[in-house]
């Protein structure tokens, strides 16, 4: 059977990787196996008025509300859930010391403005002398945000928003989050964390994470003055908002490999602490997933690539910023475009099932050589196999349950 | 017979005895000697034996043994008939050199030498850690050579028997003696007998048994480290170091130590880059611009290298402690009286830099935060084997005798492919010199390259750079018999970010490899 690809996204690297396969492109309108579709197409195709059925040959790369992590609120609002509902069922993992949750304290506090303003004055009064960042919930790249030392300059920006902003105030609302202002610095510079995940399913849940991510440098030294607030080289870390500063480079985009981080990390600190902090970072996204299963419209034709945003603290603590849905898959340098392929071409060995074929049906559990970069996170299916002793799989999935 | 030998024995201890108080580690040795002393557990009715248990106890033993050490090593010597030959050779390229940077001192009308204003100094003081901003016009600078010019030089040797001159392009009428492939095995016995190296590719594999090996390698360095005894780090090397203990391992073996009086010396270097304006200063800050902050690898520690380099360019000691002076220049400082204060030797160190010399510091970033610890490694590694990859000597460490060595491996390992090149008319170390001259770095990923500069710590000796060479080259024969250009034979040996060093060492140096 020959295998058909559809894409709305004018990308070389998931054109080049189909057609590497021998799949050949048709349109949305044809008889497509594998839709790489942007999340706007996804979502309508979805939608109750298109009347589209998928069939069991079917696979496409998105779930039909993986806003509910994408969208900064909602990502929030889950995690927030989550961890009520752990501690309601009087779950070690949510264990409490000095107020803050033990092992759930991966995001830095965050509310949804103006929703939750009362919320966020009472946390504000408590360290009035922290910095605060303000982003725009359905926003990315760096768009819109902004960072706030004072509780007036918040005032004043939403009575200047108000006037024009009113009505789009309540679609557009916001998230504050504490700025961690104490980041991890290399050669002086704030960096984060680009990671990818891939999820094959949420109900089990099937995550694989891949290991070539990349740090994103600031050009710009980092410094945490108040003169350098509005400064967004000095703090935001996206390639969008760096490409534009004078000290852009445009051969390494400012980008290193997260292998060479670990190196770094490994050889300066030690074993243990970098160890300690890659099992972290597994651990968060595992459960962030976790916190969003419940309320994904868990569907078989659908699998999904997540970029995560992550920064590591000074004392090798990481944070989870957020989480995209449609990563860049843009090359800004020849690695990245090494990377990205190699991402591509992975996440097609692991949906698509050892015929060939995409297929509903299949169980999703991969043969291990078609993993390539990927690592197993987690797959529910296999933890359950192990605790009936029925497999002799042996992947310390046990550590994160 | 007997008494001749400890006639000789005598001759070396009193030699190692005048050397050591020479050295400038002396002093806080004697220091701490003295303390001890004056301490209750050195007693004065069985001064001798009470004072060496202390010294046991206390560590110093394992300290001055570690000196001693180090000494043998520098003192190795080996003469070569022809080392006039090659000395003078060199001479004749560091005049040519030295020429280059009077020539690009007139036409940019800038001099090789003056104090620096005090304005521009304390701009440079103000921005000391983050030296990429300091404000300097480079563009018209050009990096005064590079390894391929390096090559053309090397390439005219025509040898000290003028006889033949006629194959231009080879090495082989040098006569140097260089190992075999048998003699190399048994340089390297751990890695041609197979044994088990730590080394991250066996993360692939990822089962419990690399993490029991592991655990013991860690466990053991741990030991040595305790020990703090340098010739036991170095036999350790030899199966592969722990990322976790590499930087200290490798500071203990080379005898890199950072105390109070490297911190000063450090400081006198940086006080001296604050002070005197060189030439040089321009040549360095274009080749950092030019390799590592272009760099993936390394763009973020530009500034470090800065630092790092500026101050190696002051280093006098550097240039006293060549084996083989090179010759220096002399120049006055810009405007004052030709006197003897307004002399210096340029640049202090004697070290003028080529393009890409920055490589041989860049990996140190990887294993230190501090440029001060990360400054003593890498000098120490310049004085123990740098130097030799960019100067023309006799000595088998010698970038001639490593070409030459590249050369016949390629020829016996794999004739085809030699003379694949030979009827291309290009010579295969126009593509490996850079790999050779700056011993891979910049070249292999950084996690490769490390474990590559273990295995020369290991067996203090650079000839491994050659074999991988080959190595690398025949590893890709197939695609390299398909070329015929310069450009696409470059292509193929271009992206070395797949090479798994270790894997392929054990490869070419086991018998029952492909060998
Ligand atoms: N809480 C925070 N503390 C410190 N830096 C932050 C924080 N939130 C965001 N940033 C910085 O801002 C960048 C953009 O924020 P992010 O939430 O990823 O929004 P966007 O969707 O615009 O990329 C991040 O990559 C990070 O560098
Ligand atoms: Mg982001």
């Amino acid at each position: 059977m020959k295998i058909s690809f559809c894409t709305d996204l004018d990308k070389s690297v998931v054109v080049a990787n189909c057609e590497k396969r021998g799949w050949l492109q048709v349109g949305p309108e044809d008889d497509w196996n594998v839709y790489w579709a942007g999340t706007q197409t996804c979502r309508s195709l979805f939608s109750v008025d298109s009347g589209y059925r998928m069939n069991d040959n079917q696979i496409i790369n998105h779930f039909p509300n993986h806003y509910e992590i994408s969208r900064k609120d909602l990502l929030v609002k889950n995690i927030k859930r989550y961890r009520r509902d752990l501690e309601k069922e009087g779950n070690i993992m949510a264990e409490r010391g000095d107020s803050k949750y033990l092992h759930l304290d991966f995001i830095p506090v965050t509310f949804v403005l103006p929703a939750d303003y009362n919320m966020f004055v009472e946390e504000y009064r408590k360290a009035p002398q922290s910095t605060w960042i303000m982003k725009p919930c359905g926003r990315s790249q760096g768009s819109g945000i902004f960072l706030i030392n004072k509780l007036s300059k918040l005032k004043r920006w939403s009575r200047e928003s108000k006037t024009p902003f009113q009505q789009q105030l309540t679609k557009e609302s916001y998230v504050i989050s504490k700025y961690i202002d104490n980041p991890l610095l290399i050669g002086g510079k704030k960096f984060d964390l680009r990671l990818y995940v891939l999820v094959t399913s949420f109900r089990p849940l099937k995550a694989y994470q891949f290991k070539l991510g990349f740090c994103r440098f600031c050009t710009v030294k980092y410094d945490s003055s108040v003169a350098e607030l509005d400064n967004m080289y000095v703090h935001l870390t996206n390639v969008s908002v760096q490409k534009h500063g004078g000290e852009y480079n445009s051969l390494h985009g400012g980008k290193m490999s997260v292998q060479n981080l670990r190196l770094y990390l490994e050889s300066t600190r030690g074993k243990q602490v970098t160890e300690k902090l890659f099992d972290q970072i597994s651990w968060l996204i595992i459960h962030s997933l976790k916190a969003i299963a419940p309320v994904i419209s868990t569907d078989r034709h659908c699998f999904e690539c997540y970029g995560y945003d992550i920064i590591i603290d000074n004392k090798l603590k990481p944070w989870l910023i957020e989480v995209n849905a449609s990563p860049s898959l843009t090359s800004t340098t020849a690695n990245d475009r090494i990377l990205k392929h190699k991402l591509l071409d992975n996440i097609f060995n692991i949906v698509v099932p050892p015929t060939g074929t995409p297929d509903v049906r299949w169980n999703k559990i991969p043969l291990p050589e078609a993993l390539g970069d990927f690592e197993l996170l987690i797959d529910e299916d296999l933890v359950s196999l192990n605790e009936n002793g029925e497999s002799g799989f042996s992947r310390n999935n046990s550590k994160w349950k | 017979m007997d008494e001749l030998k400890d006639r000789s024995i005598h001759h070396t201890t009193i030699k190692i005895c005048d050397d050591l108080r020479n050295s400038n580690q002396y002093q806080n040795l004697y220091e701490d000697i003295q303390k001890l002393v004056s301490t209750s557990s050195v007693r004065l009715d069985d001064f001798k034996s009470t004072l060496l248990r202390a010294m046991q106890e206390t560590g110093l033993e394992a300290d001055l043994r570690n000196k001693i050490y180090r000494w043998v090593k520098t003192k190795k010597k080996e003469s070569n008939p022809y080392d006039a030959f090659f000395r003078k050779a060199q001479i004749h390229w560091d005049k040519r050199i030295h020429k280059s940077l009077n020539s690009m001192s007139s036409e940019l009308g800038i001099s090789l030498a003056k104090s620096r204003g005090n304005s521009e100094k304390e701009e440079l003081l103000s921005k000391w850690n983050e030296l990429s901003n300091f404000e300097t016009d480079i563009h018209k600078y050009r990096p005064v050579y590079a390894p391929k010019d390096f090559l053309e030089v090397l390439l005219a040797l025509k040898g000290p028997s003028k006889e033949r001159d006629c194959h231009k392009w080879e090495f082989a009428q040098l006569p140097l003696k260089v190992k075999n492939l048998s003699e190399l095995r048994n340089v390297y016995v751990e890695i041609s007998r197979g044994d088990q190296i730590l080394n991250s590719n066996s993360l692939s594999n990822n089962n419990q048994n690399f993490a029991i090996f592991e655990a013991e390698r860690v466990a053991l360095g741990e030991k040595i480290l305790a020990k703090n005894y340098a010739p036991l780090a170095q036999e350790y090397l030899k199966r592969g170091c722990p990322k976790g203990l590499r930087a200290r391992l490798w500071t203990l073996l080379l005898g890199a130590e950072v105390k109070s009086p490297q911190i000063n010396y450090f400081e006198t270097l940086k006080h001296n880059v604050l002070h005197y304006d060189l030439m040089i200063d321009k040549l360095i800050i274009k080749d950092i611009n030019l390799t590592a902050s272009n760099d993936d690898q390394y763009f973020v520690f530009e500034d470090v290298l800065y630092q790092v380099m500026l101050c190696f360019s002051r280093d006098s000691e550097i240039l006293k402690q060549l084996p083989n002076q090179p010759a220096f220049m002399q120049v006055v400082l810009k405007g004052r009286p030709n006197t003897t204060e307004n002399t210096l030797v340029f640049p202090p160190s004697g070290v003028i830099p080529f393009h890409g010399f920055t490589m041989y510091a860049a990996p140190f970033c990887y294993l230190f935060n501090n440029s001060t610890e990360l400054y003593f490694v890498f000098r120490a590694f310049y004085l123990r084997y740098w130097h030799r990859l960019h100067r023309v000597c006799a000595s088998s460490q010698g970038i001639v005798a490593l070409c030459l060595q590249f050369e016949k491996l390629l020829q016996c390992y794999e004739p085809s492919l030699w003379n694949h090149f030979k009827k291309c008319r290009i010579h295969p170390l126009r593509v490996v010199i850079k790999w050779i001259m700056r011993a891979f770095s910049g070249h292999l990923p950084p996690e490769q390259l490390l474990a590559l500069w273990d295995s020369i710590l290991a067996y203090d000796s650079l000839e491994i750079v050659p074999l991988l060479a080959v190595v690398i080259v025949v590893f890709r024969k197939d695609n390299l018999m398909k070329v015929n250009t310069l450009a696409n034979i470059e292509a193929v040996l271009a992206d070395l970010s797949s090479i798994a060093v270790v894997p392929l060492l054990q490869m070419a140096l086991m018998k029952d490899g492909t060998a």
